[in-house]
């Protein structure tokens, strides 16, 4: 049998880059094929391939690093770049939707009746729904350091219990914010207010619920017993893009929902 | 053939689960045997019979539909033109 002699992984060849870009093409021939052509087939077969894929891809580095035993500490670093590298660009591309809110709303044009918000939008009470969002966010990241430091600590029981606590404040702010969707007297149609609050606020609350699935995924890790009070990287991983979309909400509530009405 | 004898033998060598309902059992050293086993089988399949389903499911589903978008290209490349 061969033993390397170097520190790195040199991974088994896998289907699941191949099996990814087609699902990728899938769901955008899908997307042309909703839109012009009346049919969701292909998009939906492209999604359901993504998620097959999605799962086999993970569960593979999860057996590459805890069963196999392949993450070194050189490795684990590259796994730690990539992260923070994957959160700058998500950073990067909430800037965009900022921009487009800012764009607009610092120098409200005439159709809009040359104010912020403009003519015949009612926008919510941000001391209502959104600040209790707020709330349940800020807490989730006291309980998502309460993990981490059971974790460092070797509290399997505490772990799991804070955790826990984390992914429902995630449930909970997702159904507050669909019910706030629901009860909104505008929509995503009422022109470049309702443009700028649903594509920002929406692509937020779809990496909650990523941020909550990643947590989740955590959880049942935890609970087989992947992790250890020094090797944890997929928690701190989960916890690092858990305090991003925090962040996020926190610039979304000061600007649209408290600066913005 | 070879490769199904393997993923055999593989599925032989899992030990049953006794562990109580309430608490949850470490089964790492169990699964670490199972994957560190020299047996060249790549990791994608490596646990077992399941895996070679989902991985073929997979293929299945995305060397397919791509067959069937480009087939849905040329449907609509070619449009049917009204007399």
């Amino acid at each position: 049998m061969n033993h390397q002699t170097h520190a790195f992984h040199m991974v088994n060849p896998s289907p699941w880059p191949l099996t990814g870009a087609l699902s990728a093409l899938l769901i955008t021939s899908g997307l042309t094929m909703w839109f012009h052509f009346n049919s969701m087939t292909l998009m939906l077969l492209g999604l359901l391939a993504c998620i097959m894929t999605m799962y086999q891809w993970w569960r593979d580095i999860v057996r590459e690093g805890t069963y196999q035993g392949h993450h070194t500490p050189t490795v684990q670093k590259g796994l730690r770049y990539g992260m923070v590298l994957f959160i700058i660009s998500e950073v990067f591309f909430f800037a965009g939707f900022f921009w487009a809110f800012y764009h607009s709303s610092l120098a409200p044009t005439p159709e809009l009746g040359g104010y912020w918000p403009p003519a015949g939008i009612n926008p919510l009470n941000p001391t209502e729904v959104p600040l209790l969002n707020t709330a349940i966010l800020l807490a989730s990241g006291v309980s998502i350091t309460w993990a981490h430091h059971s974790l460092m600590e070797g509290h399997r029981k505490h772990v799991i219990q804070s955790l826990l606590t984390t992914i429902i404040l995630g449930i909970y702010f997702t159904l507050l914010q669909a019910s706030e969707y629901f009860e909104a007297p505008f929509t995503i149609s009422d022109g470049i207010y309702g443009s700028t609050f649903f594509v920002a606020t929406g692509f937020h609350g779809l990496h909650v619920i990523i941020g909550s699935t990643f947590l989740t995924v955590c959880l049942i890790r935890q609970l087989l017993f992947h992790f250890t009070s020094k090797h944890h990287f997929g928690f701190e991983a989960a916890a690092w893009y858990w305090h991003f979309v925090d962040v996020v909400w926190l610039f979304l509530y000061v600007s649209i929902y408290w600066w913005g009405s | 053939m070879l490769r199904n004898l393997l993923a055999l033998r593989q599925i032989a060598q899992r030990t049953i689960s006794t562990a109580s309902r309430r608490h949850f059992e470490n089964k790492v050293p169990q699964k670490q045997k199972l994957f560190q086993e020299d047996n060249d089988i790549p990791v994608h399949l490596k646990g077992g019979v399941a895996d070679g389903l989902l991985y073929r499911a997979t293929m299945f589903l995305t060397v397919g539909g791509t067959a069937y978008a480009i087939y849905q290209l040329a449907v609509a490349s070619f449009p049917k033109k009204p007399e």
